[in-house]
């Protein structure tokens, strides 16, 4: 409880200087003019677009590509994961084609996926899955594995069968990783959302943001890009609050 | 020779299905006429054109150099800056917030902020690559520097190490490693960015190059790109690893033995 009482205070000071220093930076000296806004102006845009029905549109898209495209990627990956963790055999072929494919930023495919699906809500979940799929498989059936051989040789001993294993031992010592992949993926997902906006021309704060640069409204850029800062840390905070009810014997 | 049949082994069980899929991919798009999905031969015939021939010191040079300098100057001020905040925990707690809210910007997102500062050319791609990079390295660089084991820094304060001494000799070993997943996750970060501020920015580079291919219906070349984007991404990550494996042979065996 005291580190509570402590961490707060030391933000909000943080945070308070952080703005000052933003906004005399932007007041005198070579970056003073139109092409920076300063830290009261970003936040007066701020304001001016939580009245904006547009602004809310975008930020209600970004977080429907985000969210569909996190709910699927789990949907597919984890039974993936599970399936292929659970022999030697597949689980080493799999391996590096998988991490081939995690490795590759989903940037990446942005140019054929506007080819192929068009800038839209589906090119973004499309862009989020493949952001995800092959890290949360992998790293579900790296937990599967991991599963602890002597809880295993007795299960087999009792002679439970393979779907008593995955229940029992599988999918417990699974949860831990699994937890970490949903973390990355759910700030991953947003992200993405993001970028598909911004760099592919899918709906959302992504493009609301190539669309206030490319006008040269600056404060209204900055409050777009402060409200994806607040975005991203509310997610992972959220993210982390659930995960300590949902897989509370893993110590986290 | 036990030893490379077991390599052998690994390299057949890792491999069977990447060659698979190349060969399906091949075979099933040998006669198509999708617009969009071309036959991967010809893909490939277009790919040793362009890459061998023609744009290589074009497109994938500024685009390779914007990343490694970009790169470079966001290690030269994020360490150094993550040492001297990391090694007072007061100053720590004070700018980790800070740190950490920029860090939950999608590192793409700052390019537009940059393009309005700067404009289209290099300098703009170099300051976005490194100021997206940079917070990667520095909260890592805070939080290893600042976790130092308990033990260790009493055990140097016992025997009487200066400062200095404990500086380079204990804390920095020590908060190497999490230096090292700090830089990869850095460098993930900067190829993104080197790409993004090349489309959002168009003109020249690999990433500019390949958008203007898709929008000018241009399916082979738009292809062409993404595969070498693709091939880059992981190969730029693959050199990282080995780097970090070679650098820090030390710790490994250190954690072996523990």
């Amino acid at each position: 409880m005291p580190g509570v009482i402590r961490r707060i205070p030391a933000g909000l000071v943080s945070a308070v200087v952080a703005l000052l220093i933003w906004q005399v930076v932007g007041s005198v000296g070579p970056l003073a003019g139109d092409s920076f806004a300063t830290a009261s102006e970003a936040i007066v845009a701020l304001f001016g677009l939580l009245g904006d029905s547009q602004f809310w549109l975008a930020v209600f898209e970004t977080l429907q590509m985000a969210i569909i495209g996190f709910a699927l990627s789990m949907i597919i990956a984890v039974p993936l994961g599970l399936l292929i963790g659970l022999s030697r055999f597949s689980y080493r072929s799999t391996k590096f084609t998988f991490d081939f494919f995690k490795v590759i930023p989903p940037i990446v495919l942005i140019p054929i996926a506007i080819l192929v699906i068009g800038p839209s809500i589906a090119m973004g979940v499309a862009l989020a899955v493949f952001a995800n799929v092959f890290a949360v498989a992998i790293q579900t059936a790296y937990g599967v594995r991991d599963a602890d051989p002597t809880l295993l040789e007795t299960m087999r001993c009792y002679r439970m069968n393979v779907l008593q294993q995955i229940r029992y031992a599988r999918l417990p010592s699974a949860a831990a990783q699994i937890a970490v992949a949903t973390r990355l993926a759910a700030t991953a997902s947003l992200i993405v959302a993001v970028v598909a906006g911004l760099v592919g021309g899918a709906p959302g704060l992504g493009r609301l943001l190539a669309l206030y640069q490319s006008a040269g409204t600056a404060d209204r850029t900055y409050a777009v890009v402060l409200t994806l800062g607040i975005l991203g840390l509310v997610t992972s905070r959220l993210i982390v609050r659930v995960q300590r009810r949902a897989v509370f014997w893993s110590g986290r | 020779m036990r030893r490379i049949g077991k390599w052998l082994l690994a390299i057949l069980i890792g491999g069977w299905l990447p060659v698979l899929l190349v060969t399906w991919w091949w075979n099933a798009s040998a006669d198509s006429t999708d617009p969009f999905f071309p036959p991967l031969q010809a893909i490939w015939e277009q790919f040793q054109f362009n890459w061998i021939w023609q744009f290589w010191g074009v497109h994938v040079m500024p685009t390779l150099q914007n990343l490694i300098v970009g790169f470079l100057i966001a290690v030269v001020i994020a360490i150094p800056l993550g040492v001297v905040v990391g090694s007072s925990r007061a100053t720590a707690s004070y700018v980790e917030p800070v740190v950490d809210f920029i860090r939950s910007i999608p590192p793409v997102a700052l390019v537009p902020i940059f393009i309005l500062l700067l404009g289209l050319d290099s300098s703009m791609r170099i300051a976005s690559i490194a100021f997206a990079a940079s917070f990667p390295i520095l909260l890592n660089t805070i939080e290893g520097v600042r976790a130092t084991n308990v033990v260790l820094l009493d055990t140097a304060s016992v025997f009487r190490l200066t400062r200095s001494q404990v500086l380079w000799r204990v804390r920095l070993p020590n908060a190497l490693p999490t230096v090292f997943a700090g830089l990869q996750v850095g460098f993930q970060i900067a190829f993104i960015v080197a790409i993004a501020s090349e489309i959002l920015g168009s003109g020249f580079g690999l990433g500019a190059f390949t958008l203007i291919a898709t929008d000018s219906f241009m399916i082979l070349d738009a292809w062409t790109g993404v595969m070498l984007l693709g091939i880059l991404g992981y190969v730029l990550n693959l050199v990282f690893d080995v780097v970090e494996r070679i650098s820090l042979r030390w710790y490994y065996g250190q954690k072996k033995l523990a």
